[in-house]
């Protein structure tokens, strides 16, 4: 059994259909990444396998059983956490606390979620910061608090919405080696990235979205040689351009 | 039986006109700057206060007064949007909130402090004057003060959409950021708006003088009622908010005779009040707030 | 947030205002202190304004942790005060229960009706001003019902007949033991609120506050602790209302439950700092005797005046003017003290919308 699994999931919104019939399937342990040019209906995708939207159609499941239509906050309790594209820590809190939000999710007394908070902080190399306060963090620093508070829920599996958008080349090496920390502790991962050498060294397999279809999936190499994911990204012109000098 | 219920549709009709034009101003305000203004009914009794000393003192009749109070009225609302309503625009809607609850604080007790707490009442010749309409009986000045309310609501409404500042307004309502990007100058529609929606409501007061009493807390129940219209109609709706008007005018004065005592009559507005906001929050017309 | 790392000075302070708070009416007559206090008042009156410091700070503090902590913009908490006030009060004077079991019959009432409008407004997605519109619309049909209704006693209320003067009754003759619940119950109400603050709760209510769809998305279901803070507040304001009842013995919905005394509440915890511990208490410590201050030096005024009359005396305007002045330096129609209040109110939107006790806290910080 899949950890988590979507089958023929739709979205239409008003009359329009923003994903159509996406299968998609996470195994435990996994790194799996979502990629597609802008529109492509990962966001759309991503809030529904994270119970904050609702499939028209299709169903998704986590650990075997359906999840649709249960709020996100239930969702979290099972065991998947997500974090946002365009961070939301709470800037009047600090790094500590903003964890501690996380931690609170299994447990209840404030020693023990403070326990749990810095442990995951220690993890993420925020330790030293966990006074400070949460909207005075650089970019980086935000998302490592977002990244953080979602690991501190304790999930099975994490569902990372553009986690490397706004980083320099330098901060994304520390991300990705983050990422992989997170990974060997036995946590699954979704992501979902723009960012092309990323998706390469991070996932074990890739989903590719294009106008709200699933066009490809695989192993990454897989995906490097897709026909059909060099025309979405670069466009049909390029490619018979490229077919001819080949 | 039929006249005591002609009688009550056609107050109601009346008073709704009122309502209606207050309504308009609190909705042009909540539409163009997002802000619930909780002190709209103190600019209500402002305008009364103001109609009041102006026929006491010189004699000068309220229907021109209300003709002075548009210039007025404006640069009022202008000076209080420019002073103390534009710093909280980016703040918490609780702050905002707050901060006209502050206003609505500071008006009513300057008229408070200033002219007591009893009522005042303009008598004038026509004050009285009624003409029979059927079964039932219809007071002239309750008449003016509908039909002006309703042209000045009309006239905002044609305003709005013919004028070249009343299309910037909409355009600020729709969309800020767009609007902003074609060089509309935002900060300075919020002006127009703020001082417009107060001038209604002030105009909206002085056509009442002749048959309504002036008091301080006389704009505190104005306020809930153009709040009620504003939800029914959709917020930022302006011919929601007449439609509304007049609906809440009827529903209160039915309300009256028909509920077993009269003085619950308010009772019928909030109950529709709390219905409204749970089962179609976005109003009669509103679109659907996604 | 981390009290065990902060400096000792705020500690000593505190130890000192509680020594002084808890042996003032031993010397609130003596000649020294009268001196201290501005024309017209005396210790009674004293005892009174400080009393009426704790009763607010109580009443804002509850308000605190739906409205402060969780961000639930209540306008109508004097619904819950007049429902505990009602309860009690209706119990002593028809069946000569105590008050006291009356307050926690009252608190349970309040509370219901809390659970309630959070029910009702929390399922249908309600928030912000919508939230706030529908406090004050409930507020205003339980002022109705009231008002319309024999047992509750009208328009007229209830009066509380002086039955004694003991604690089981509370009533008393002095006004010290007044002066000591209602301190007990500005301290209780510190103490809740201090631990819900380091609590699971606290953290709860302060995601709800910043950021709802952030606070689902760790695990918070937002209902479920949005109306656990709703119910809290509630319950506790409407022990508030028993005090009131059994303070002033007449109780009256066109007094209580109105507006004007959900502002009173909501305005000391804003001042102060909605969703600090102490910000209502800091609230309630400056605004309170501003207010009491202000109606004793100006005399409260409240007389009518008929400017008509006034206006069409045969006298020269030069006089009707001073008349007129004269009228205003007596205070005029009254009101001034809310007209400060809803000045300072304003100030502090636009310029602290924190409140006093976080701009406190950036420029002290050090001492606390």
């Amino acid at each position: 059994m899949s950890i988590l699994e979507a089958k023929g999931v739709t979205k239409i919104f008003g009359g329009l259909t923003a994903v159509k019939e996406v299968d998609f399937r996470v195994e435990k342990g996994e790194i799996v990444g979502l990629i597609g040019p802008n529109g492509a209906g990962k966001t759309t995708f991503f809030n529904m396998i994270s119970g904050f939207y609702r499939p028209n159609e299709g169903d998704v499941l986590f650990n075997g059983s359906s999840i649709v239509g249960l709020k996100p906050s239930r969702i979290c309790k099972l065991g998947m956490t997500r974090t946002f594209q365009i961070v939301k820590p709470f800037p009047e809190l600090t790094v500590l606390e903003n964890v501690m939000m996380g931690s609170f999710n299994h447990h209840a007394r404030s020693a023990d979620s403070r326990a749990k908070a810095m442990e995951v902080m220690e993890l993420l190399g925020l330790a030293e910061r966990a006074g400070e306060l949460a909207g005075n963090l650089p970019v980086a620093g935000r998302k490592r608090v977002e990244v953080a508070k979602a690991l501190a829920t304790e999930p099975e599996v994490m569902l990372l919405d553009e986690v490397m958008a706004g980083l320099t080349p330098a901060e994304m090496h520390q991300m990705i080696d983050t990422v992989r920390r997170i990974r060997d502790t036995g946590v699954t991962m979704v992501i979902v990235e723009h960012v092309m050498p990323v998706i390469m060294s991070l996932c074990d397999r890739i989903y590719v979205l294009h106008h709200g279809e699933k066009i490809a999936d695989g192993t990454p190499e897989e995906i490097v040689s897709n026909k059909s994911v060099m025309e979405a990204y670069l466009g049909e012109d390029f490619m018979i351009e490229a077919e001819g000098n080949a | 039986m039929l006249g005591v219920y002609m009688q009550s549709i056609i107050s109601g009709l009346l008073i709704g006109g009122v309502y209606a034009l207050i309504a308009v101003g609190l909705t042009l305000i909540f539409g163009v700057m997002k802000i619930i203004n909780f002190a709209h009914g103190e600019f209500l009794m402002f305008g009364m206060y103001f109609a009041f000393f102006l026929s006491t003192l010189f004699g000068i009749d309220p229907y021109i007064s209300a003709i002075l109070a548009l210039p007025l009225f404006l640069m009022f609302g202008w000076g209080i949007q420019a002073l103390l309503v534009r710093p909280v625009l980016g703040a918490p809607d609780m702050i905002q909130i707050l901060l006209t609850v502050g206003i609505s604080l500071v008006l009513q007790n300057l008229a408070l402090f200033f002219f007591s707490a009893d009522f005042q009442s303009l008598n004038l010749g026509y004050s009285g004057l009624t003409f029979e309409f059927g079964p039932a009986r219809v007071s002239y000045s309750r008449l003016f003060a509908c039909v002006v309310a309703l042209s000045v609501a009309g006239g905002l409404y044609l305003f709005l959409k013919k004028t070249d500042v009343g299309k910037a307004l909409r355009a600020c309502a729709e969309e800020r950021e767009g609007a902003l990007a074609v060089g509309i100058d935002v900060e300075k529609m919020y002006k127009v708006a703020f001082g417009l929606g107060i001038a209604c409501v002030a105009i909206a007061g002085i056509l009442m003088t002749p048959f309504f009493y002036t008091a301080p807390t006389v704009g505190v129940p104005f306020t809930l009622t153009a709040f009620v219209v504003v939800v029914l109609g959709g917020l930022g709706n302006i011919p929601g908010a007449l439609v509304g008007g007049l609906i809440v005018g009827l529903v209160e004065s039915l309300g009256e005779i028909m509920l077993p005592v009269a003085s619950l009559k308010s009772l019928g507005t909030f109950i529709i009040f709390i219905l409204i906001l749970l089962l179609r929050p976005q109003g009669l017309f509103g679109q659907k707030l996604s | 947030m981390d009290y065990l790392k902060n400096l000792r000075p705020l500690h000593f302070f505190y130890l000192a205002a509680l020594l002084v708070l808890f042996t003032l009416p031993l010397y609130a007559e003596s000649g020294f202190v009268t001196g201290l206090m501005p024309e017209g008042m005396d210790g009674s009156a004293l005892l009174h304004v400080m009393l009426m410091i704790f009763f607010f700070g109580y009443l804002s503090q509850s308000w605190n942790i739906s409205g402060g902590f969780a961000g639930q913009l209540s306008l109508g908490h004097a619904a819950f005060f007049g429902l505990g006030a009602y309860t009690s009060s209706l119990l002593y004077v028809n069946f000569g229960i105590s008050p006291w079991v009356g307050m926690l019959a009252g608190m349970a009432v309040a509370g219901t009706f809390g659970l309630l409008i959070g029910l009702v407004s929390f399922h249908y997605g309600l928030k912000g001003p919508f939230f706030a519109l529908v406090t004050i619309a409930f507020a205003e049909i339980l002022r109705l019902i009231i008002q319309h209704l024999a047992f509750t006693g009208g328009p007229m209320g209830i009066l509380i007949p002086l039955m004694g003067d003991s604690w089981w009754e509370f009533q008393f003759l002095a006004k010290e033991p007044y002066y000591y619940i209602a301190l007990f119950m500005m301290l209780i109400s510190i103490a809740v609120v201090w631990v819900i603050a380091n609590s699971r709760w606290g953290f709860y209510f302060r995601a709800i506050r910043e950021d709802e769809d952030a606070a689902e998305a760790i695990g918070i279901d937002i209902t479920r602790y949005k109306l656990l803070s709703v119910t809290l507040s509630a319950a506790m304001t409407g022990a508030a209302g028993t005090f009131y009842a059994q303070y002033t013995q007449y109780i009256v919905p066109d007094d209580l439950i109105i507006v004007a005394f959900s502002i009173e509440i909501v305005l000391r915890a804003i001042i102060g700092g909605a969703g600090t511990v102490m910000g209502p208490i800091v609230g309630s410590f400056i605004m309170t005797p501003l207010g009491e201050a202000t109606r004793i030096i100006f005399e409260g005024g409240g007389a009518g005046i008929s400017l008509v009359s006034l206006l069409q005396q045969e006298i020269p305007a030069g006089e009707k003017f001073s008349q007129y002045l004269d009228y205003l330096a007596a205070g005029g129609g009254g009101g001034l003290a809310i007209m400060l209040y809803g000045a300072v109110l304003i100030v502090v939107c636009i310029g602290m919308p924190r409140g006093v006790v976080p701009w406190l806290r950036r420029r002290f910080g050090r001492y606390a």
